[in-house]
């Protein structure tokens, strides 16, 4: 009953005729002349573009330093109409010494670049938004012509938003030396993108790495010409021309742009997949990897919802060309029905065909969208699942019309994968809490949105939901002052708003991150076996008997392995035998912080800071044991004072600063607040450095708490027993789980918590293959990871020890938008 | 004569019959029953006031509604024309001024049966297609002043009037009935309600056969947000009771570019079904001058207009009609706009207009 505008089977006498191009009127300045037969509409607005094609000789190279590098005897790619299927442009691939070109063009801009004062950035930002403004037609029509997205799409949202980016990131050049005082740009940038993503996701965060005085060389991949086009417009304001270097090229020449030395970060934009295999290859290698994987989102449609109006948000969010990705619709049982024939009426409406038609709401995507989609649906249905789909489109016509999957089996893959655009997948609820349930179940946490006109209920399910972006009444809505990511499997890179700048800074100061890939790292047997450990002497000294055990769920507990390790000091005599921990107390200790995290991420900040006050005083109070044991591992007494001091000063500070998290953001265009919520981690997995054992100690753990995370430490290796002192007032003052202490072989523990899949983060201090083994397997759940590479830190100076990397790495950001109206 | 109760204006939902008194028994809705909307069977229910406190409209999402369907089927060349003939179709050609008098009825009366220039209908391929306003409206007191005019053209527009004390509605019952009773009695078959708002805003609603957004006397009259909220009530009332009730914009729509706007809007919320003069009409005064003007400035002349404008259903394709032209035309563009056709086969769906746009 449904047809909607989409080619029905019925129209299929032109099945042969994919890919015999559009033939283009040569000589048009006749046919304008006369009024009465202006050509085709689209035609008329395919000759921008075109032009623009031709001054490159239909020949796409790379735009490099200012200039266009279109090196010989390279490999092409034909740049197809992904509608027509005809040839717009050839475009060049990429080999190893043109990234080399490019990493050093923007090397060399990097050292004028990042030198100017933030007002001259600012102005060059203005510039560059300007110049969008003057070619923005050229802008969209190339787009829609490349990607086959519907025009309105780029022309009414992303070129503007191109603009908006722009504008907004100079305020924040202009403003650093004052804001961000204290922080440096990292250097050269790495940006990959992969093929759903638009040029719009490249302005996003080459906007911030340039404002901070970042250079960036971009690689796209092959056949998007906007890239290029938009690095042309860059060069083409004369100054700075390295600054923005784009070459396209195949996603294997990720891991070549990305272990050039000099390139300090490295930002992907890709599928999941992809991103999991980019961290694996790129452990160990100098530069730093911010992820933004998959185009999913989800929305949360209840009973007391305007049903017609979070119908139009299912549209928005998967079948228009504003998202990259499809949509997990989930919908009240008790109004089911009624939104599943709001959703179908709708269907029926909407206009698929050529991006360049004005009244188009939905393009062709090319023949990867296409097939990704049909793999999606067809599996779906071979798992016994309900499909809908508006119009039937014949299997060689290059569109894919809206798609509406209900019915799913709870157990089928289907229901865990990824959904591609345009597929929408509904399936039941029955109340806000089992919702949230599943939501949250699902790995991924990018975007969500909740529909529903009962202010407590919509606000509980947004506080609730573990994603990067909610939006409360509407769907999609993005602006340059909100912060964009994700967080679980969706990676934890952002952009937009603050945390876009962090991305791309450094505290001042930082080393250069130069490579310290190891070879003979073998991951399958790093940490497996656990050296055994046999008695070692006798116990000297007068100290008193160390505690003894593992702090798992609010007690001490002998280790599953029931066996011990011992523990010399600065003499090499025995100073005491610590629990040696495994596999088994790991995950007992996993399992207790997630027991404990609901009942920690409700405390009140004000709550959480009296406990670390009360450990603050209790750790003074332990003054004289703690300086003797430290003394014992070397310290000297002044220094070890001084160590106690400083810890007890850590806590107490973390503890103030718990109090002043998050803002409020007010957005143009938009009535009503967005709140950008810092939200913890979740469980925490710290390994404490060598270095400074009680500080480094103290300082981890205090930041971890005060932003609501629960933890799984392990101590120093060298030096746990202060660590372990701490603990007997943790057990004490703490509530149950909130932080397990795990002794041990350092390598063993690491092993088994890097590759935990509950573990919500990992931060480690040790080796530097211990860091490069942690990289390696945090891919497993895309756990966000902090390594020191091995390089040991001054924890007593206050940049690192209380700085603000701490606080940024010890929370996430959630931007929840709160349109109002009545 | 028989009269439609036609309008009720509101800036909400529905209309109220007052104090429990029948209205005469000629302006009873004739309860259009249609079968079916899509593939879900529909069974019938009474009217249930228990809907509309069930209603859940969110305001800030349906003020990015209304602007997104502004920009997103705006109409060119000769699909414009077309459209804009079809809009002429909807107009209430309206005049509420307290000086109206015989001489300028008349003149709107033959506006009504001659909305737009004979030549620019020529051109167009469309003078002998009796196209007309839908109806005119007047002050109860100048319906006689229409229905003779409209006799003297010999033609058949309705003649509606706005009755019940408007614009506010506001005097006693027994003379608001008396005022429609007259103003049938002249020979209006349409007559727009003005209905008590104080029992709306109590809760006391009852059915209407045609809704309105405004009198076109209020300082906010027809807006986009407003008219979504009615277009989606009136699908819930259809799909609830079988019952289509018809839809009246008045109100500041001046241009032309606006009537385009509220009809893709109607089109886009409620389907093509809701697109006749039947159940939609713009009421206005000074819109038809701008529609003529655009018309005028059209500077395509499109014989194939005709078809493109009559065509009810999707019988012919669209792009069969561009292939034809092929044959019949050897003009350069035309050959080339049908190759292109042929090579983009996603063109070849339309219905009775094809809205198009090109960036």
């Amino acid at each position: 009953m449904f047809m909607g505008y989409f080619p029905s089977v019925q129209d299929k006498n032109w099945g042969g005729q994919r890919g015999a191009g559009v033939p283009l009127p040569k000589d048009s300045g006749q046919k304008l002349s006369s009024p009465s037969c202006l050509p085709d509409p689209i035609l008329n607005s395919l000759r921008l573009p075109q032009a623009w094609l031709d001054t490159q000789d239909r020949h796409l190279g790379h735009y490099v330093n200012g200039k266009w590098l279109k090196p010989e005897h390279r490999n092409s790619v034909p740049c197809q109409d992904p509608i027509t299927g005809e040839r717009l442009a050839i475009c060049l691939q990429a080999q190893a010494e043109d990234v080399v070109a490019a990493v050093e063009a923007a090397g060399t801009a990097f050292e004028n670049w990042s030198g100017l004062p933030g007002a001259s950035r600012a102005q060059h930002l203005l510039r560059l938004a300007k110049m969008i403004q003057k070619h923005q037609r050229l802008l969209w029509t190339l787009e829609s012509l490349v990607t086959g997205r519907a025009v309105r799409e780029v022309r009414d949202g992303d070129v503007p938003l191109a603009q908006q980016l722009l504008q907004y990131h100079a305020v924040q050049a202009y403003t650093q030396e004052e804001v961000l005082a204290g922080w440096e740009p990292m250097g050269v940038i790495g940006l990959i993108l992969s093929p759903t993503f638009s040029f719009l996701e490249m302005m996003w965060r080459i906007c911030p790495a340039l404002a901070v005085g970042c250079t960036v060389v971009v690689l796209v991949p092959p056949a998007s010409p906007t890239p290029l086009l938009l690095a042309q417009l860059a060069g083409e304001l004369g100054s700075f021309p390295g600054i923005l270097n784009v070459i396209s090229g195949p996603a294997s020449l990720g891991p070549v742009l990305a272990s050039q030395p000099g390139v300090q970060k490295v930002t992907f934009c890709g599928a999941i997949e992809e991103g999991r295999a980019l961290r694996r290859t790129l452990a160990g290698k100098g530069a730093e990897l911010g992820l933004a994987l998959g185009a999913e989102s989800l929305l949360m449609l209840t009973e007391a919802a305007d049903v017609d109006s979070a119908v139009e948000g299912v549209v928005d969010a998967a079948w228009s060309d504003r998202s990259a990705g499809g949509l997990r619709l989930l919908i009240q049982e008790s109004v089911w029905d009624e939104t599943m024939r709001r959703l179908q009426e709708r269907m029926a409406r909407l206009r698929g065909g050529r991006g360049l038609d004005g009244a188009v709401d939905m393009g062709a995507r090319g023949a990867a969208a296409h097939d990704l989609a049909q793999r999606y649906v067809r599996e779906a249905r071979s798992q016994g699942a309900q499909v809908f789909q508006a119009g039937a489109v014949p299997s060689d016509s290059p569109f894919f019309p809206p798609t509406l999957v209900s019915d799913l089996p709870p157990a089928s893959p289907c229901t865990q994968a990824e959904v591609p655009w345009p597929v929408v997948v509904a399936s039941p609820f029955r109340t806000a809490k089992e919702a949230l349930a599943v939501a949250n179940g699902t790995p991924r946490g990018a975007s969500a949105s909740v529909w529903s006109e009962r202010l407590g209920q919509a606000l509980e399910l947004g506080y609730g939901l573990r994603v990067g972006t909610v939006w409360i009444n509407a769907h999609g809505l993005r602006n340059a002052e909100v912060p964009t990511g994700g967080c679980k499997e969706s990676g934890s890179s952002w952009s937009g708003g603050p945390d876009g700048l962090y991305e791309y800074l450094r505290p001042s100061g930082t080393p250069a991150r130069l490579s310290y890939f190891s070879e003979n790292l073998n991951y399958g047997t790093f940490g497996l076996a656990v050296p055994s450990t046999l008695p070692a002497g006798p116990e000297i000294g007068p100290s008193p008997a160390t505690p003894y055990g593992l702090l798992i769920g609010g007690h001490f507990q002998a280790p599953g392995a029931r066996s011990s390790r011992p523990i010399q000091d600065a003499q090499g005599n025995l100073h005491g035998y610590v629990a040696e921990g495994g596999a088994k107390d790991i995950r007992g200790a996993v399992e207790a912080a997630h027991q404990a995290a609901p009942g920690w991420v409700g405390q009140s900040p004000g709550a959480r800071a009296t406990l670390l006050w009360a450990l603050a005083t209790a750790l003074e109070r332990r003054e004289a044991a703690l300086t003797s044991r430290l003394e014992r591992h070397g310290t000297e007494l002044k220094d070890a004072k001084v160590e106690v001091e400083l810890s007890a000063r850590q806590l107490r500070a973390w503890g103030a600063r718990a109090q002043a998290q998050g803002h409020v953001l007010q957005v143009a265009g938009l009535k009503g607040p967005v709140l950008r919520l810092r939200e913890p981690l979740g469980v925490l997995a710290i390994v404490c450095p060598d270095e400074w054992p009680l500080l480094a100690f103290v300082s981890l753990l205090a930041a971890a708490l005060a932003h609501g995370n629960t933890v799984v430490l392990v101590p120093s290796g060298a030096c746990p027993i202060p660590a372990l002192e701490l603990c007997q007032d943790m057990a004490a003052l703490l509530p149950a789980g909130l932080v397990n202490v795990v002794t041990g072989d350092r390598d063993h523990l690491t092993r088994c918590l890097a590759l935990h899949q509950d573990v919500q983060a990992l931060w480690y201090f040790g080796s530097a293959q211990g860091s490069q083994f942690v990289e390696w397997a945090s891919a497993g759940n895309l756990k966000p990871v902090w390594v020191n590479r091995g390089c040991p830190w001054a924890w007593d100076q206050e940049a690192k020890g209380a700085g603000r990397e701490l606080g940024l790495r010890a929370a996430r950001t959630k931007a929840l938008w709160l349109p109002m109206g009545d | 004569m028989s009269a439609r109760n036609r309008g009720t204006e509101l800036d909400q939902v529905g209309g109220a019959t007052e104090e429990g008194v029948d209205l005469p028994s000629s302006l009873h809705p004739t309860g259009m029953h249609t079968s079916g909307f899509g593939c879900f069977p529909m069974e019938p229910e009474a009217l249930n006031l228990s809907w509309i406190s069930k209603m859940q409209v969110n305001q800030p999402a349906v003020l990015r509604r209304a602007q997104q369907i502004q920009a997103r089927r705006t109409v060119k060349k000769e699909w414009q024309a077309a459209w804009l003939l079809k809009a002429v179709t909807f107009i209430d050609l309206t005049t509420l001024s307290g000086d109206d008098t015989s001489s300028n009825i008349q003149r709107l009366c033959y506006k009504a049966k001659y909305p737009i220039r004979e030549d620019l209908l020529k051109t167009l391929n469309m003078h002998d297609k009796g196209l007309t306003t839908a109806a005119v409206c007047v002050y109860p007191a100048r319906v006689c002043d229409a229905v003779r005019a409209l006799k003297a053209a010999g033609c058949t527009i309705p003649v509606a009037s706005v009755a019940t004390g408007f614009p506010a509605g506001q005097t006693h019952l027994k003379t608001r009935l008396e005022e429609i009773r007259l103003a049938v009695e002249d020979g209006a078959t349409e007559i727009d309600v003005v209905i008590n708002r104080t029992l709306v805003l109590t809760g006391q609603w009852e059915g209407s056969d045609f809704i309105k957004t405004s009198t076109g006397k209020e300082t906010v009259n027809a807006t986009f947000p407003v008219a979504i909220v009615m277009l989606r009530a009136i699908r819930d009332f259809f799909w609830k009771t079988g019952n289509k009730v018809g839809f009246k914009p008045a109100g500041g729509i001046r241009s032309a570019k606006d009537s385009l706007a509220w009809l893709s809007l109607v089109k886009e919320e409620l389907g093509d079904e809701w697109l006749t003069p039947d159940l939609f009409r713009i009421g206005a005064s000074t819109l038809l001058s701008d529609i003529e003007r655009q018309v005028c400035n059209n500077p395509l002349s499109w014989d194939k207009l005709t078809s493109v404008f009559l065509r009810k259903k999707r019988k012919i394709p669209y792009w069969a009609m561009r292939t034809r032209e092929k044959t019949s035309s050897d003009l350069p563009h035309c050959t080339q706009t049908s190759a292109f056709i042929q090579a983009n086969p996603h063109l070849k769906w339309a219905d009775w207009t094809r809205e198009r746009e090109c960036a």
